[in-house]
């Protein structure tokens, strides 16, 4: 028969089987080695992790433990219970830690910290880890229970899906972010579980590398298994610029097969939101929704809280004041984000436009601090997910943009995604 | 796996894990959590859940966090979800924690809310006990079952002695 042509996810993990196989393809259970384990503080609040934790892991090196979620802690359960957390450090023997005011959100941190190498294999116990395709990274985001047994044996195993290779055409427009071009493709994809995607097209090289995380990341909320971007001499350019030169990208084979192929024009793409409750099946252009004022606005998280978002914000808000009706919660994503864009000044100007920011964490996300909305409250959020009650009440309605229309936002007292409107 | 006979309650498509598992439950003792399951988008329903019943799902059935939802509806008493598609990571989640997930095309016309359904796991066959319509599935992969025969992954940690002293 012909040699099977594989494309970059089959070939990551094809290269990290454990057991030697000739190739992969969908339909395939493949056990795979995983190059790094990436803890989050939220273990310490699993039932499981602290009563029982693995004797030792399989190799302490390739272990990171980052607390992200509720730093710093925000109650005395929370502080007692990560407390605990912290002696798994000793034990192990972790030198990848990362505590309260010195990393950021694993997401963010790991592509700092040079843990996403373009060709590797990473797991998670946040739900957003398929982040990393934006540096040609395998990511999945599993349960504590599982990631407790990869710790244990540096294995784990996956479905091969059916890959569905998405083209990004030309440049986005200048009011228009990468979070659109994800909201765009959603509304044509609807949700993939089980399925990957492959990026590609010619756009690519437009967008920097929080642009293509912002992207990756967000492929979460259509259940994709993976989703990743190619090397090329960007992501290169980002990896060599910071000493991480020692990796194998991944690439497709010539004539590598996907389940579908599409393309998208980022260039005709305006600014969207989704709607509450949902993102699939429930996104529209801003410009098509109406009036809808806004109690409180947020920017932050994996997918939007990097350099580039707080960059967009202070652009939009530059000289101006937020709405007296809104309150602006502005949180980067990451210690080295918040430095530089304290240097940068887009720190004051975002400060005295009368929108707070706090310290990097995914807080304001989950609902879990810094940030938490109340019922009756109108919410835009460039975070990742709008489910009832998911940033707080059950009664408050959080509509999903990117950074820049939130912040638009937060000026007008409205959703819009046009500040000259 | 013996036969799981139980009655159904119907669920839509992108039932999210934040429902199962609302963010109060984080840090609420572990035998309170299961009675805020989906309380933002059916109040009152985790009340009227008795141990052995099933969940039927519609599209992308668990998308979302990898917070224990699966773990969740187990302890609420739900022994098997099944759902027109299912998020790889629900399904992992809920097959490491012991509860069986079957995603099963066309399901959703099998049961009304309240039937009694017969999973045959030997099989691979559902059967309406009212109806006496029956639907094929495809079984789950032999390893992932053996995991949810030993009750889950932390069982299996701790059988092998991979699991120490708490911190």
């Amino acid at each position: 028969m012909d040699v099977v042509k594989m494309n970059i996810i089959e070939n990551i993990l094809f290269n990290h089987s454990v057991e030697p196989v000739k190739y992969v393809s969908p339909g395939d259970i493949v056990t795979v080695n995983v190059d790094r384990v990436i803890m989050v503080d939220m273990a310490a609040l699993h039932p499981e992790f602290l009563d029982n934790p693995p004797v030792k892991p399989f190799d302490p090196e390739k272990i990171s433990l980052v607390f992200d979620h509720y730093v710093p802690a925000p109650n005395i359960e929370i502080a007692n219970r990560v407390n605990r957390l912290r002696k798994v450090v000793d034990r192990w023997g972790i030198k990848d830690f990362y505590d309260v005011g010195r990393g950021g959100i694993s997401h963010v941190l790991g592509g700092e910290k040079g843990w996403f190498r373009p060709g590797s294999l990473i797991a998670n116990t946040d739900s957003h880890t398929i982040a990393t395709g934006a540096f040609n990274t395998l990511g999945r985001g599993l349960g504590t229970p599982e990631v407790m047994n990869i710790i244990a044996t540096g294995k784990t195993w996956f479905p091969v899906g059916e890959t569905l290779k998405i083209n990004l055409e030309n440049r986005i427009k200048p009011h228009t972010s990468a979070k659109d071009v994800f909201f765009y493709m959603a509304s044509k994809i609807g949700d993939i579980p089980n399925k990957n995607i492959e990026f590609s097209g010619n756009g690519i090289e437009y967008l920097n590398i929080d642009q293509r995380s912002s992207i990756s990341t967000m492929c979460a909320e259509v259940s994709a298994e993976f989703a990743v971007f190619p090397e090329d001499k960007i992501l290169k350019q980002y990896m060599n610029e910071r000493g991480y030169m020692d990796y194998h990208a991944a690439v497709p084979d010539t004539n590598a097969e996907y389940i579908d192929e599409m393309s998208i024009d980022m260039g005709k793409i305006e600014p969207m939101v989704a709607m509450p409750d949902r993102i699939i099946g429930n996104i529209k252009p801003i410009s098509e929704i109406g009036r809808v004022e806004i109690d409180v606005a947020v920017v932050g998280s994996c997918a939007n809280g990097r350099l580039s978002d707080i960059r967009d914000v202070a652009e939009v808000l530059n000289g101006r004041k937020i709405s007296d009706r809104t309150r602006f919660v502005v949180t980067p994503a990451s210690k080295a984000i918040y430095e530089e864009a304290s240097r940068l000044g887009y720190i004051s100007t975002i400060m005295e436009a009368n929108a707070m920011v706090t310290n990097p964490t995914c807080g304001a996300c989950l609902g879990g601090h810094m940030g938490v909305v109340g019922n009756g409250d109108n919410v835009i959020s460039s975070t990742t997910r709008n489910f009832k009650g998911r940033m707080g009440g059950s009664g408050a309605k959080i509509y999903l943009a990117s950074a820049r229309s939130v912040a638009i936002s937060a000026l007008k007292g409205h959703i819009a995604g046009d500040l000259n409107e | 796996m013996n036969n799981i006979n139980g009655r159904v309650w119907i669920f839509g498509d992108d039932i999210n894990t934040d429902l199962m598992y609302p963010q109060i439950c984080y840090t609420l003792p572990q035998e309170e959590k299961p009675y805020h399951a989906m309380e933002a988008n059916r109040p009152g329903w985790a009340g009227m859940v008795r141990k052995g019943d099933i969940i039927i799902g519609g599209r992308n059935f668990g998308t979302g966090s990898s917070r224990p939802a699966a773990d969740n509806l187990k302890n609420l008493g739900i022994v098997c979800v099944i759902a027109e598609s299912i998020n790889g990571l629900f399904l992992r989640n809920a097959v490491n924690s012991g509860l069986p997930a079957l995603e099963i095309h066309g399901i959703s016309g099998i049961a009304r809310e309240g039937d009694t359904i017969v999973i045959d796991f030997v099989n691979s066959i559902i059967k309406n006990a009212r109806t006496e319509e029956m639907i094929n599935f495809k079984p789950l992969p032999a390893f992932l079952m053996e995991i949810i025969e030993n009750g889950g992954i932390i069982n299996i940690l701790k059988n092998k002695g991979m699991l120490g002293k708490p911190l």
